[in-house]
């Protein structure tokens, strides 16, 4: 009679202790997240015909585990007016789930008056104060990033700031709101530097007259990357998701490749 | 007023009719060789093989089946059945683009498992191309794209001597077209010289890539850009030997323009 109640004790215990076990584990695993992109051409996604120019995002997609969902929403020739105006923001709000990142990159639109999208200093600060406030709302995480340098050099080999306004706006407002920056702007001006005027031309879309289908007539193109290029400002914003030592460095993908 | 609906409906359908005509029949290319030239997966990248940026310039009649595999030699890719399944599927008008020669000329004994001796490459060679040809298929042959080699004086150097030659007097004997990515592909290097080269292969820092951890320093994996480069040289070549698949090229859209502000 005893030695039935023990098994019956314990069987059932054998029954529940794996199932305790393993939903334990989910909580002790990170939950899915997504990662949303906000940004101009310098970060979208390319369609075949524009190839070899790429932007940061496409790269980006392969730094992470099977967590990390990155839904890149920046498209060519966004200002933060158009990417608002057109919707696009709305399709990240509409989805936005705790946890879920967004990482807002803009300026290269804003800051050109003679563009139809352009925004005001004023105006791209309040955008960019909206991006971060909803999202916030729904307990995601934004990210503001400065805009990618261009590539200018002036006489003397020097690499020339492109976006001094506009950078300034967005590391003022990260500060003033606590959000984590990653200084693109900055950092990939050090890499140009590094490069050179002649060598950084490998990293943007510049193509001699015949060497590539899809430009017949060549291209020199001092905003968008080339594959390399675009990896190499993905290598830096990842760096920076380390060093901020944001929660996603945790899902950065763990892996056994090139170990030999 | 029917008549009229009937004559514009008539028209269309043929204006419909006649843009698939501008297309030319479906062809398939499959592409057979090694590491320098297949497909890898997003937990590999950056390393690409030249055959994933050859896919992007093709018009919407041709179909790229890129079949290489790591590691292969002609007599592996063979052992293993991978030729078969190719032969048997291959369409009069398709072609088949050939480059091996990277595990084949692998030193003996640590290459053991992939060797082949020159006379048995060349024989495997023929066996692609008869066989292609035995199916009105189209074989094309490509010498083994160059690794990344300088000598003290920054000069590139030949990396694949004996296995090109072999390519070029099988591509001789059986009036093959043979594109000479080994040549071509040095060229570029030496035009880029000893360390800006670097940036075309698997040059990467610890910690600079999650893929690969610990960094990697290789001269015969390309990464992104560099596969670009190589599939730019065999597109530029097809074009120069006026190979029929050329005429099935995208028609570039972009124009030039210089230095453009952010679209």
């Amino acid at each position: 009679m005893i030695v039935k109640i023990q098994l019956y004790k314990y069987g059932r215990l054998a029954l529940i202790l794996p199932v305790v076990v393993m939903f334990m584990s989910f909580l002790w695993l990170p939950g899915n997240i997504t990662v949303y992109l906000a940004g101009d051409s310098t970060m979208a996604n390319k369609e075949v015909k524009a190839y070899p120019e790429t932007g940061w995002g496409m790269p980006f997609n392969a730094f992470f585990d099977s967590t990390v969902t990155v839904n890149n929403k920046a498209k060519n020739g966004r200002s933060t007016q158009s990417f608002i105006n057109e919707g696009l923001w709305k399709s990240i709000t509409d989805n936005l789930k705790t946890g879920d990142y967004v990482l807002i990159q803009f300026g290269h639109n804003d800051e050109v008056p003679t563009k139809a999208n352009a925004t005001t200093e004023t105006q791209f600060r309040e955008n960019l104060l909206r991006f971060i406030t909803e999202a916030r709302a729904a307990q995601a995480i934004p990210v503001l990033i400065t805009p990618v340098a261009r590539r200018k050099f002036d006489k003397d080999g020097k690499v020339q700031d492109t976006h001094t306004v506009y950078s300034a706006i967005v590391r003022k407002l990260a500060a003033e709101q606590n959000v984590p920056l990653i200084d693109l702007d900055k950092e990939s001006q050090a890499l140009l530097q590094k490069f050179g005027p002649e060598d950084s031309k490998m990293l943007f879309n510049y193509l001699s007259p015949g060497e590539n289908q899809n430009y017949p007539g060549g291209m020199a193109d001092d905003t968008h990357f080339s594959e390399l290029g675009a990896r190499k400002m993905a290598e830096i914003v990842l760096t920076d998701i380390r060093s901020l030592k944001l929660e996603l460095a945790n899902r950065i993908v763990i892996s056994h490749f090139g170990i030999k | 007023m029917k008549i009229r609906i009937i004559k514009c409906a008539v028209l269309c359908a043929s204006l419909g009719l006649l843009s698939f005509m501008w297309l030319l029949p479906p062809v398939k290319v499959y592409m057979i060789g090694d590491s320098t030239m297949c497909l890898y997966t997003a937990r590999q990248f950056p390393i690409n093989g030249w055959g994933m940026p050859f896919a992007n310039y093709f018009d919407a009649s041709v179909t790229i089946d890129n079949r290489a595999r790591g590691g292969r030699s002609t007599r592996t890719f063979l052992a293993e059945d991978r030729w078969r399944p190719i032969a048997d599927s291959l369409q009069p008008g398709d072609y088949v683009l050939i480059q091996f020669g990277h595990n084949d000329e692998g030193e003996l004994p640590k290459y053991a498992d992939r060797h082949t001796d020159v006379p048995d490459y060349k024989t495997n060679l023929i066996k692609f191309i008869t066989e292609t040809r035995a199916k009105k298929g189209i074989p094309i042959l490509i010498t083994p794209v160059s690794r990344r080699n300088f000598d003290k004086d920054g000069k590139a150097k030949e990396t694949h001597v004996e296995y090109t030659k072999a390519v070029f007097e099988t591509g001789a004997e059986y009036h093959v077209l043979v594109i000479d990515l080994d040549k071509k592909s040095r060229e570029l290097y030496q035009q880029m010289g000893p360390e800006r080269s670097k940036l075309l292969f698997m040059e990467l820092d610890s910690a600079e890539h999650p893929n690969y951890p610990v960094g990697r320093h290789d001269n015969t994996h390309f990464n992104e850009y560099g596969a670009r480069k190589m599939a730019e040289i065999v597109i530029n070549d097809m074009k120069e030997q006026h190979l029929p698949l050329a005429d099935r090229l995208v028609k570039g859209v972009n124009k030039l323009n210089i230095s453009p502000q952010a679209k």
